[in-house]
C-alpha cells in the first residue's frame, strides 16, 4: 500500500475510490467480533482477539452462554426501524482479576448474525441514555433559537464535544461537488483550528461517503492500533464479510495516515443526513487515543439527527425566505419597468435591485445594438463574447445558469475574476436580447476565519504532507479555479420570473405598438384618401378660377375698366397662391408617406445640381456669390435630401435678393454626436431670434406676403425630412444681418 | 382635312374641357378635337362602337386622358388600349390634376407616353396644352401602318 504513495498525490487519492473499505477483513482491537449462523448459533468466524472458547466452529451456548438468550430474542424480534448495529446488553466476561465489561451489539449480514463485543473502559461511568437527556433537552431548546446554519452547527459542535470530551469537534458541510467546508468548530486549543478550511471531494472517497450514509457513526479510539484479522477470512458462503454496519470495523490505512498527519490519536465522525442525503459530517478528534462509550455515541447520533431535522426545516425556510425576498425585489423591478417606456430603462435606473435579484456582483443588459453594464462585470467586448456565445447556442433555454463559464467557453478564463458564474435569460428571441448576471470566481472570495498557515505541518522533506488539510486546501483551490458560488434554486427561479415579466411587458408593448400602428395605418390611409381628393378636387377649382380669369383678362379685357382689370388680376393672384398652397401641402404630406431610401452619395454634386436649378429663376442681372465648401458624402434619401437643399437655397436666394451682392455659403462642420452637420448661410434680411421657434412650423411666416412670397411650408418640409432621417435642424440669425440654417444627418460607421 | 387625325380629349369636367379647348385653340391646330366625357365613351370611340360606329376608321393622333372619369376611369382606359396590339401605338398623355406619385408610377407601368399635371398657373397651363397638342398632333411621327385593315390611315 505504501508504495502507491510514490505516484502523484492526486492519482493516489482517487485510487482510494476503488479501495474496498467495507470488506477490510479486520477489526480494531478495542473489542472482538463473532459471526454466527442465524439458525444454529454456531460461530462461523471470529476476530483473532476473541476468547479462545469463541473460535470458529463452536456453538454460542458453549462459548458465551450469557448471550444466547439476547441473541435469540434479537433474532425473533429484529428491530425494524434501523438496519445498523443494535445494542443488546452489557456483559462482563472473565474471572475476578481479568474481568472485562463489554457492550454487545448485533446486526445481520445475510444468514449470519454479527456480534460485536466492545470493551467498556469504565463501566461505572456509563449511566445510559438517561444521563444525557437534560443535555439533549437543552440542545433542542438552543437549536430553536439559532439564527443561521453556522449557529446551528456551532451548537452541535459544542454539545458533541461536551458529551464526548474530544479535543476538537468540527462540523462540515459538503457542497454540490462534495467539496467540504468547515462551518463550525469547538475545541480546547490542543489541536489547530480548521474553521473555514475547505476540503476537496477527494478527501472522502465515494465509497466512504456511501458508507457514511449507511452507517451514521464511526469511531477510531486509537489511530495507532494494530488491525485484528477475522478468521477465517471468508464467510461460509465463501465471501468476504461485509463490515458496513460494524462498529469495530477496521478503517483504511490511508485514513489512519491522514489522522496521524493531522496529529490526532482518536477520531469519531457522525454523518449528518438531510433528506437521506449526506449533508455533512460532525468530525471529532483527540490528540491522545480516546474511547467513547456506546451510550455517549448514541447520544451524539441522536443529537445529530435532531440537528439534521432542524437543518432541513431551516434550509426549507431559508429558501422560502430567499424566495420571498427575491419576490419583493422582483415586484419592485416590475413596477420600475412598467413606469418606463422601455423595460431596459426600468432596470438600468435601479441597478442594485437588478443585482440583488440574483445576488450577483454585476449584470448586463444586452440587445442587438447596445450593451449596458451594471456593477462588477467583464468589459463590454467580453460581455459581447458571452452574448454571442449564448445567442449561438442551438438549444435555447429560458434560463441559463452556470458556475464555471471557463469550462464551457475557454475565452471566459480571461474574466474568471468577474464572471465565472453566469446566469442569463433571453428576453427576446427575435432581437436576441439577454439579461446577464455575473459572479466572481469563488477562490477569491473565500473567507478565512482560521489561519491556514498555522495548520501547515511540514513533512520530512519540509513540504506539507500530501495527506494533510493544508495540502487538501491546495487541491481544493486547484479544483475550484474558475468557479463561482452556485446559483441557488430561488435565484434561478427569480431570473425565470423576471424573464416572464419582461416578456410580458415586451409583448404588451408590442401589442400596443401593433394597435398603434394599425391606427396609424388607418389614419394614413385616410390621409392618403384625403390628399388624393384634395389634389384632384380642390386643386381643380383653383385652376379653373385662374384659367377663366385669365381668359376674361385676355379675351374680354378690352371691355373691362381699369378697376375691373385690377380685380381680375387680384382674383388670378389669389387663386394662384391658393392652388400653389394646395400643391405645397400635398408635397408636405407626400413627404411624410414617402419611404426612406438611404443611399450614400456626393453632397457637393447634389448641391451643385440644386444650385444651378435655383439660379434658373434668378434674373441675370442679379449678383450672387456662392461659397460652397467641401461637403463630403452623406447617407440619405437623395430625392428627399434634394428637397431640403432646394428649399434652403431658394430661401437664401429669396431673402437676400435686396442685397447688391447676395453671398450664399454652403458648408460642413466637424461631426457632432455621430452626426454630420451642414449649414446654409446667407447675407439676407435675417430674422429676429425671438421668432426662431416659428421658423420651422407649417404655415409659419415671419414676413408679409408683399415682402416675400411663400406659403410657409418650405422649412417645415426641411425639418420633416431631416427628422425622418434621424437628424435635426436649427437656425441662427439676426434681423438685417442674414441667417444660417443648420441640419444634421446621422453618420454611418464608414462615414465617421 | 380628312387625313388629319383627330385629338381625343377624355375629360368629364366641363370647365376643364373649355379651358383645354381654349388652350388648344391657341395652338392653332387644324386637327379635329373629339371630346369624350367618360372612359366607356372613349373606348367606344377608339373601337368605333355604339354612337361612334359610323365614324371614319382613323386612330386619334393623341388621347389626352384625365385620370378620374365616370364609368371606366383613366387608368383602366390606358390599360385596355396599351394591352391591345391594335391600339398600343396610339399616344396617350395623362392630363390630370393628380400629383399622386402612385398614379404616375402606375401610368408608366401601363405604358403611358407622357404624364402631365395640369399647372395651376394659366400661362403654364396654356403653354403645356399648346405644346402637347403641337408635339403629338404635328411633330410626332406615328409608327408606320403595316398593312391589314385601314384602321390607321
Amino acid at each position: 500500500m505504501d508504495r502507491r504513495y510514490d505516484a502523484a498525490p492526486r492519482l493516489d487519492l482517487t485510487a482510494c475510490d476503488r479501495e474496498p473499505i467495507h470488506i477490510v477483513g479486520s477489526v480494531q482491537p478495542h473489542g472482538f467480533l463473532l459471526t454466527l449462523d442465524a439458525g444454529s448459533l454456531v460461530i462461523a468466524q471470529a476476530s483473532a482477539n476473541a476468547p479462545a472458547a469463541a473460535s470458529a466452529g463452536s456453538g454460542l451456548d458453549a462459548a458465551l452462554p450469557e448471550l444466547v438468550s439476547v441473541v435469540r430474542r434479537y433474532l425473533d424480534a429484529p428491530p425494524t426501524e434501523d438496519h445498523g448495529a443494535h445494542y443488546l446488553r452489557t456483559v462482563t466476561l472473565g474471572g475476578d482479576a481479568a474481568c472485562q465489561t463489554y457492550e454487545v451489539a448485533a446486526h445481520r449480514v445475510g444468514d449470519l448474525v454479527v456480534l460485536e463485543l466492545e470493551e467498556v473502559a469504565d463501566p461505572d461511568v456509563d449511566a445510559g441514555l438517561d444521563a444525557h437527556s437534560p443535555r439533549l433537552r437543552a440542545f433542542v431548546q438552543r437549536l430553536r433559537l439559532a439564527r443561521s446554519i453556522e449557529d446551528l452547527c456551532a451548537i452541535v459542535a459544542e454539545d458533541v464535544r461536551s458529551i464526548t470530551g474530544f479535543d476538537r469537534v468540527l462540523v462540515y458541510r459538503f457542497d454540490r461537488d462534495w467539496h467540504g467546508t468547515v462551518l463550525a468548530e469547538d475545541g480546547n486549543d490542543t489541536l489547530p483550528s480548521y474553521l473555514d478550511l475547505r476540503f476537496p471531494a477527494t478527501d472522502i472517497p465515494v465509497q466512504a461517503r456511501e458508507l457514511y450514509r449507511r452507517n451514521r457513526l464511526r469511531i477510531i479510539p486509537d489511530a495507532g492500533y494494530v488491525p485484528v484479522p477475522i478468521q477465517p477470512a471468508l464467510t461460509p458462503a465463501g465471501k468476504p464479510l461485509d463490515l458496513s454496519q460494524s462498529v469495530l470495523r477496521s478503517v483504511s490505512p490511508v485514513h489512519v495516515e491522514y489522522m496521524r498527519n493531522m496529529g490526532t490519536g482518536a477520531s469519531m465522525s457522525v454523518s449528518i443526513l438531510v433528506d437521506d442525503e449526506l449533508w455533512g459530517l460532525v468530525s471529532c478528534h483527540n490528540r491522545e487515543p480516546r474511547r467513547v462509550p456506546l451510550q455517549a455515541r448514541n447520544a451524539c447520533d441522536f443529537l445529530t439527527q435532531i440537528f439534521a431535522l432542524q437543518l432541513f426545516a431551516n434550509e426549507r425556510s431559508a429558501q422560502a425566505e430567499q424566495r420571498l425576498a427575491l419576490g419583493a425585489v422582483q415586484s419592485r423591478l416590475l413596477g420600475f419597468m412598467a413606469e418606463e417606456d422601455s423595460f431596459v430603462d426600468g432596470l438600468l435606473n435601479h441597478p442594485d435591485d437588478v443585482m440583488a435579484l440574483a445576488n450577483a456582483a454585476g449584470a448586463a443588459i444586452v440587445t442587438g445594438d447596445r450593451c449596458r453594464l451594471i456593477g462588477s462585470t467583464p468589459t463590454e467586448t467580453q460581455v459581447r463574447t458571452l452574448y454571442d456565445w449564448l445567442a449561438s447556442r442551438p438549444d435555447e433555454v429560458e434560463v441559463f445558469a452556470e458556475e464555471s463559464m471557463s469550462e464551457l467557453l475557454p475565452e471566459a478564463d480571461a474574466f474568471a475574476d468577474r464572471a465565472s458564474g453566469l446566469l442569463a435569460i433571453s428576453v427576446s428571441k427575435r432581437y436576441a436580447s439577454y439579461i446577464l448576471w455575473f459572479r466572481p470566481e469563488v477562490v477569491r472570495t473565500v473567507k478565512w476565519g482560521g489561519n491556514p498557515v498555522k495548520a501547515v505541518t511540514p513533512g520530512a522533506d519540509g513540504e506539507p504532507d500530501r495527506l494533510h488539510p493544508r495540502k487538501s486546501f491546495e487541491i481544493w483551490k486547484e479544483t475550484l479555479k474558475g468557479r463561482a458560488l452556485p446559483w441557488t434554486g430561488p435565484e434561478v427561479d427569480a431570473a425565470r420570473d423576471l424573464r416572464t415579466s419582461v416578456i410580458g411587458i415586451v409583448l404588451r408593448r408590442a401589442e400596443e405598438l401593433a394597435a398603434m400602428s394599425e391606427e396609424l395605418q388607418r389614419s394614413n390611409k385616410e390621409l392618403e384618401a384625403f390628399s388624393y381628393s384634395v389634389s384632384h378636387d380642390l386643386r381643380a377649382p383653383f385652376r379653373h378660377i385662374v384659367g377663366y380669369s385669365n381668359l376674361l383678362k385676355t379675351r374680354e379685357g378690352a371691355n373691362l375698366s381699369e378697376k375691373g382689370q385690377h380685380y381680375v388680376d387680384t382674383i388670378i393672384e389669389a387663386a394662384f397662391s391658393a392652388g400653389t398652397l394646395v400643391d405645397n401641402l400635398l408635397s408636405f404630406s407626400q413627404m411624410g408617406r414617402h419611404t426612406l431610401n438611404r443611399i450614400a452619395g456626393d453632397m457637393n454634386a447634389l448641391v451643385e445640381e440644386e444650385r444651378r436649378k435655383a439660379m434658373r429663376d434668378v434674373p441675370a442681372e442679379r449678383k450672387v456669390r456662392w461659397e460652397i465648401g467641401p461637403l463630403g458624402r452623406a447617407h440619405a434619401d437623395p430625392f428627399m435630401l434634394r428637397l431640403v437643399i432646394e428649399n434652403l437655397l431658394s430661401n437664401a436666394l429669396k431673402y437676400s435678393r435686396d442685397r447688391t451682392e447676395s453671398v450664399i455659403e454652403f458648408g460642413r462642420l466637424p461631426p457632432k454626436d455621430g452626426e454630420a452637420v451642414f449649414y446654409v448661410r446667407d447675407n439676407g434680411v435675417g430674422f429676429d431670434m425671438a421668432y426662431v421657434d416659428k421658423l420651422f412650423g407649417v404655415f409659419q411666416r415671419l414676413h408679409r406676403v408683399e415682402e416675400f412670397e411663400g406659403t410657409g411650408i418650405g422649412l417645415a418640409n426641411v425639418r420633416r425630412i431631416v427628422e425622418r432621417h434621424g437628424g435635426h435642424t436649427w437656425a441662427e440669425g439676426k434681423l438685417g444681418e442674414g441667417a444660417t440654417f443648420f441640419f444634421t444627418l446621422p453618420l454611418r460607421g464608414e462615414d465617421i | 382635312m380628312a387625313n388629319l387625325k383627330p385629338i381625343l380629349l377624355v375629360e368629364d369636367n366641363p370647365n376643364d374641357i373649355e379651358l383645354t379647348l381654349a388652350a388648344l385653340e391657341a395652338g392653332q391646330l387644324a386637327n379635329d378635337i373629339v371630346i369624350c366625357r367618360d372612359g366607356a365613351e372613349a373606348l367606344d370611340f377608339v373601337y368605333r362602337r355604339g354612337p361612334h360606329e359610323k365614324r371614319e376608321a382613323q386612330d386619334p393622333a393623341v388621347i389626352l386622358l384625365d385620370l378620374k372619369l365616370p364609368k371606366i376611369d383613366g387608368l383602366e382606359v390606358l390599360a385596355a388600349l396599351k394591352k391591345d396590339p391594335q391600339t398600343r401605338a396610339i399616344p396617350i398623355v395623362m392630363l390630370t390634376s393628380s400629383r399622386e406619385e402612385t398614379d404616375v408610377v402606375r401610368s408608366y407601368d401601363l405604358g403611358v407616353n407622357a404624364f402631365v399635371v395640369k399647372p395651376v398657373g394659366f400661362d403654364e397651363f396654356f403653354a403645356a396644352i399648346k405644346e402637347l397638342g403641337v408635339f403629338w398632333a404635328v411633330l410626332n411621327e406615328p409608327p408606320p401602318h403595316r398593312g391589314g385593315w385601314p384602321s390607321n390611315v
